[in-house]
């Protein structure tokens, strides 16, 4: 019993070392000199570090523009999500009223659409609309594509905050939206939080519609940055690593801070409801 | 909550309802229509209205030229008939199914292993393995991409200098990029490896969540390893094993942005899959109607597909409301 667990610990260890590999190898990259990465040598540890590669990503090549552009759609799209989904959630979770069912539904099936099946008819409403090559097209998609599943996890977090609380503030005469405000608002923090990171993640990551409506080089986000940004510096491994080690960053630290709440949020909204 | 308590009096705060005392059932009746306005409104332009358009469009012969002149030709089925006797497409489709069957299966399998895995261990290694599996989820696709195409360089990747230290001296120099079929084994490793972990996670919050006496009286019984796992894990695991295996069919079957940031299809369209298709017809190619064609045809696939657990899921929805 005892050397069957301490096998099994093993391969736990052994498996773990081998999914953080490719995250590590990332980040060990991109602190090499030019020279070490492209020799023939093998070194799993580098042997010198520098943040040469660091410099050339952020100073070399617009890095600073696409970061940018990335948090600006990124950010306004999570706001439109979470201001659109609040006020849907507490209509699902407050009220009942005929095509509520519907509209649970609606938004079910919103969350299963296959987006990438969506990307003629996308550039084309917005060729129509005189937004390809500018922002606010990513923005509409991306509040679109955030919004379903903004919808399921804030109703979730608001039936899991009792009605009564409300009801005493009423009774205490607030009106029903001060009660809202007052009371329930501030107990959906934690809520909001871990929805709007979510959906950060979400619209951080995209590269589809980002890839086909920014025409122009200086519009794009940072995940088509990343794609061309190999072809524009050749084989400059260290570097795209670097760059690539600066996108993942803000993810990672999102990511630590909600997890926990991110398999119940996935599961339930995609699933359970 | 002390802020309830020192709300100003009834009578300021009820005073402006007294005057629309008539009119304010109305209001609350009005009222959840109004909260859903927004998002009804997104859903119903940003999302509905594409999805009827793609259906309309793929009955169009809609290349730059009709668009750019605003034409509508009507063709029918004509693009349908043309896609439908390019072999090519068929090529696609079949390799598109058969390759997010394999990386859908190696996902779940790979991720009961370890949850089941992860039940037996130890606090210390599991622990140890959840954060190495959360590093892997949390890395952003486009990242992972590119992290993968270093891994397997051709020239100074980590995996053909790995190999050749272990004396496997035939892959110095090894182009992992050579043929459509080892182009999509990578982007597959890639996609199950940032896979894995939040079905393993998933799977191993049901296992948790398997009542303990069960197994208590399972191993009074004189039950075994593989008789307690299928008398007990298995039941408990299934509803859930099949939430996850359905889920990641939607996300695997319509990848796109790692297939397409790996090669691009390539080589010679050898890794193309039903999305990139879509991409390089439609807005590569602009040939509008035609990708529009692909875009249907490729979700009544995923709905063949998926037809079974779709049912079952609307179903326990229809309950749950």
């Amino acid at each position: 019993m005892r050397t069957r667990r301490i096998g099994l610990s093993v391969l736990a260890v052994a498996i773990a070392l081998v999914f953080a590999f490719p995250t590590y190898w990332m980040f060990a990259s991109s602190l090499k000199p030019r020279g070490e990465a492209l020799s023939a040598s093998y070194d799993l540890v580098p042997t010198s570090v520098t943040l040469q590669n660091y410099a050339t990503a952020l100073l070399g090549s617009g890095f600073l523009r696409y970061l940018g552009n990335s948090l600006l759609v990124t950010l306004t799209a999570v706001a439109c999500s979470l201001v659109a989904g609040t006020l849907a959630a507490l209509a699902m979770s407050r009220f009942r009223f005929r095509g509520r069912k519907g509209f649970l539904m609606l938004a079910l099936i919103a969350q299963m659409v296959p987006f990438e099946a969506l990307m003629v008819p996308m550039f084309l409403f917005m060729r129509d609309l005189g937004l390809l090559n500018k922002l606010p097209s990513l923005i509409l998609v991306y509040w679109i594509t955030t919004l379903p599943f903004t919808i399921w996890s804030l109703r979730g977090f608001i039936d899991g905050i009792p009605m009564d609380l409300e009801e005493a503030a009423m009774v205490d005469g607030c009106g029903r939206a001060g009660a809202f405000r007052r009371v329930t608002l501030p107990l959906l923090g934690p809520g909001l939080v871990a929805t709007s990171v979510f959906a950060f993640i979400t619209a951080w990551n995209e590269f589809l519609y980002a890839l086909i409506f920014m025409r122009s080089e200086d519009l794009q986000t940072l995940p088509v940055f990343l794609k061309t940004f190999q072809n524009a510096f050749g084989t400059d491994w260290g570097a795209t690593m670097a760059s690539a080690t600066l996108f993942t960053l803000p993810v990672l630290v999102f990511f630590l801070a909600v997890q926990r709440k991110m398999v119940s949020g996935v599961t339930a909204g995609a699933v359970k409801g | 909550m002390t802020a309830t308590h020192t709300r100003p009096a009834p009578g300021t705060a009820g005073s402006p309802v007294v005057p629309g005392a008539r009119r304010r059932p109305r209001v609350r009746e009005a009222m959840p229509y109004l909260l859903l306005a927004p998002a009804v409104l997104a859903l119903i332009t940003l999302l509905g209205w594409p999805a009827v358009n793609v259906v309309v469009t793929s009955f169009r012969k809609l290349d730059l030229g009709e668009l750019t002149r605003g034409e509508f030709t009507w063709i029918g089925f004509g693009n349908y008939a043309q896609i439908l006797s390019n072999p090519e497409f068929w090529t696609v489709t079949v390799r598109t199914v058969v390759f997010t069957a394999c990386i859908v299966a190696a996902t779940v399998v790979g991720a009961l292993l370890l949850a089941l895995l992860m039940k037996h261990v130890p606090a210390v290694p599991r622990v140890v393995l959840q954060v190495s599996l959360l590093l892997a989820w949390a890395v952003p696709q486009l990242a992972a991409t590119t992290v993968f195409q270093w891994i397997f360089d051709q020239q100074y990747g980590i995996l053909n200098k790995t190999l050749v230290l272990l004396g496997f001296d035939s892959f110095a120099g090894n182009s992992w990029f050579a043929s459509g079929t080892s182009t999509l084994a990578v982007v597959g490793i890639l996609i199950v490896w940032q896979a894995v972990p939040f079905v393993a996670m998933t799977l191993y919050a049901a296992l948790l969540g398997v009542p303990n006496d069960l197994y208590e009286s399972a191993g009074i019984d004189g039950a075994g390893g593989w008789q307690t796992f299928t008398s007990i894990t298995w039941p408990h695991l299934k509803p859930v094993l099949m939430i996850v295996t359905f889920l990641s069919i939607l996300w695997d079957f319509k990848v796109f942005s790692q297939v397409w940031a790996m090669r691009e299809g390539g080589p010679d369209g050898g890794s193309t899959t039903l999305p990139v298709m879509q991409y390089l017809e439609g807005i590569a190619g602009k040939h509008f109607g035609v990708a529009a064609a692909v875009s249907v045809l490729m979700v009544l696939v995923l709905v063949v597909v998926c037809a079974q657990y779709l049912r079952l899921l609307l179903r326990s929805q229809e309950v749950e409301l």
